[in-house]
């Protein structure tokens, strides 16, 4: 089997655009976690999400924006910054034998959006008439083949909050096993239109609005914890065959090492212990690695009840005596949760954590649940850590469990 | 397409100018449409504006037009006979 490199890496996020400013802000413990202010925002209990800056007029023309909903054009810019580091990786390139594979939970989330408010709220039969090439579930990843001109496989993932790790694990696999040469894989999301935000709160998933401080409301395995808050942004990744990478002298990030992929098949929400054990266990095995092996771990953390305890249980069954020794993080205390984008881009902040040798922490965690007594590198990073392999865990309502270890490569 | 009605053509061009990041005043009646990268895609667009604009409906294909209207001339005559064809003809283009 093949070998698999990370040699670019794109970052559009609440935490800033761009992976080196996205690194900045999770090494400096800032959130990304504001207060909503569109103009139906009101309307929600409590009007919080993590958004991103951006200037969509600076990267793409008015035509090309009709046909791009947000959630493209998050893509489109994250895939354009991890080819630039991956310089020269097209070149030589059988474009045929390059893909993309793409993970979004809500895709157009937001023409949809404004297509029901045209219908319902206005009356108006007038919809957007690209509304179906906005809001079609594979458009960001259609629209990066289309703009690089990669003709290979090109797949969209929607296994909710684990679809962008899937697309990152089914990418890497096929390289493995040299039926295409190089992907550009991740994740896309923008679910902060109002319809959206309403169903996430009508589930009682979403946090409660920190009275003192806004950007403090996510608090991963925390006695306070109230619930995710949703984020938006877009992560990519460039893997290509190490061979391939290592012959035209790129500079490789990472290698990505294990994948590992299970289904719960109990419950529709309910995570569970031994599914996400399973995932982990298999990821493991398939970088032929020992859990004491792994020196950072990117929790799937999303701050609800429900999660962090069961995702602590599930580390310290796979990893044991070593779990207390693993240093692990939930990043989206920070940068919230991506839902199809989360798993990419918590990949990202793994592999930029194992290069910089600096953990970004879990801010807000000022009193732990009790159930919750792992190493979460409570409030502030930690920095001068030596990791030679990094986990992502990413578990998602349907039960789909994705885990990617990344490896330094050798 | 000489007898196109001056506002017409004025207006579709102030419409094209707008909508494809295009310098008013380039485009003549002769501009071909392809130059302008309208595919039948596009054209779907075009109706689209041109519907609200002009409030006509378009029956037409958008697939069908795209290979019988050329140019920006042919267009605004299309619109101008859509427009004729309505029921109090014109009212509504003001």
């Amino acid at each position: 089997m093949k070998r698999v490199a990370v040699t670019g890496i794109g970052v559009v996020s609440p935490l800033g655009n761009g992976a080196r400013a996205f690194f900045a802000s999770l090494e400096a413990g800032r959130s990304g976690i504001v207060r909503l202010q569109g103009k139906s925002h009101a309307r929600l209990a409590d009007p919080i999400g993590a958004t991103v800056a951006f200037d969509a007029a600076a990267h793409f023309s008015a035509p090309q924006l009709r046909m791009l909903d947000r959630v493209s054009q998050f893509a489109l810019t994250a895939a354009a910054e991890a080819l630039q580091e991956a310089a020269g990786v097209l070149e030589g390139l059988d474009r045929a034998r390059a893909g993309v594979f793409v993970g979004t939970g809500m895709g157009g989330a937001e023409t949809t959006d404004e297509g029901y408010e045209t219908l319902y709220a206005e009356r108006s039969d007038r919809v957007k008439p690209f509304s179906v090439l906005l809001a079609m579930n594979n458009a960001p990843a259609a629209w990066i083949a289309l703009e690089h001109r990669l003709s290979g496989p090109n797949l969209t993932y929607s296994t909710a909050c684990s679809s962008s790790a899937v697309a990152i694990g089914e990418a890497a696999r096929r390289i493995e096993s040299g039926e295409i040469d190089m992907a550009i894989a991740g994740g896309a999301e923008a679910p902060l239109n109002f319809g959206t935000l309403k169903a996430w709160e009508a589930l009682r998933t979403l946090a409660s609005a920190d009275a003192d401080d806004v950007s403090a409301s996510c608090k991963p395995f925390d006695r306070r914890r109230s619930g995710l808050v949703l984020g938006e942004g877009a992560a990519m990744v460039v893997l290509e065959d190490s061979e391939r990478a290592r012959a035209r002298g790129a500079a490789i990030l990472a290698e990505m090492a294990g994948y590992g992929l299970c289904t719960d098949a109990t419950h529709i929400t309910r995570p569970s212990v031994a599914g996400q054990a399973e995932a982990m266990r298999r990821a493991l095995a398939s970088a032929a690695m020992d859990a004491a092996e792994i020196g950072y771990i990117n929790a799937h953390g999303t701050g609800t009840q429900a999660n962090d305890g069961v995702e602590t249980a599930a580390v310290k069954k796979v990893f044991g005596p070593a779990a207390v020794r693993t240093p692990m993080s939930s990043t989206k205390s920070m940068h919230g949760h991506l839902l199809g984008a989360a798993g990419a881009l918590e990949f990202a902040a793994s592999v930029l954590a194992m290069r910089a040798g600096v953990l970004p922490p879990t801010v807000n965690l000022r009193d732990p649940d009790p159930e919750c007594d792992l190493d979460y590198v409570p409030l502030a990073a930690r920095s001068g850590v030596d990791v030679g392999a990094a986990m992502s865990n990413s578990f998602a309502f349907g039960g789909t469990n994705a885990v990617l270890i990344a490896r330094r490569a050798r | 397409m000489d007898d196109v009605p001056p506002t017409t053509l004025t207006r579709l061009n102030a419409l094209l100018a707008r909508d494809f990041d295009l310098e008013p005043g380039v485009l003549t009646p002769q501009t071909r449409l392809e130059d302008l990268d309208i595919d039948s895609l596009r054209m779907i667009e075009i109706l689209f504006t041109v519907e609200d604009a002009f409030g006509i409906s378009v029956p037409a294909d958008a697939t069908e037009l795209r290979a019988k209207v050329q140019t920006v001339g042919d267009l605004a005559a299309y619109i101008d006979s859509l427009v004729a064809a309505q029921p109090g003809a014109g009212t509504k283009a003001g």
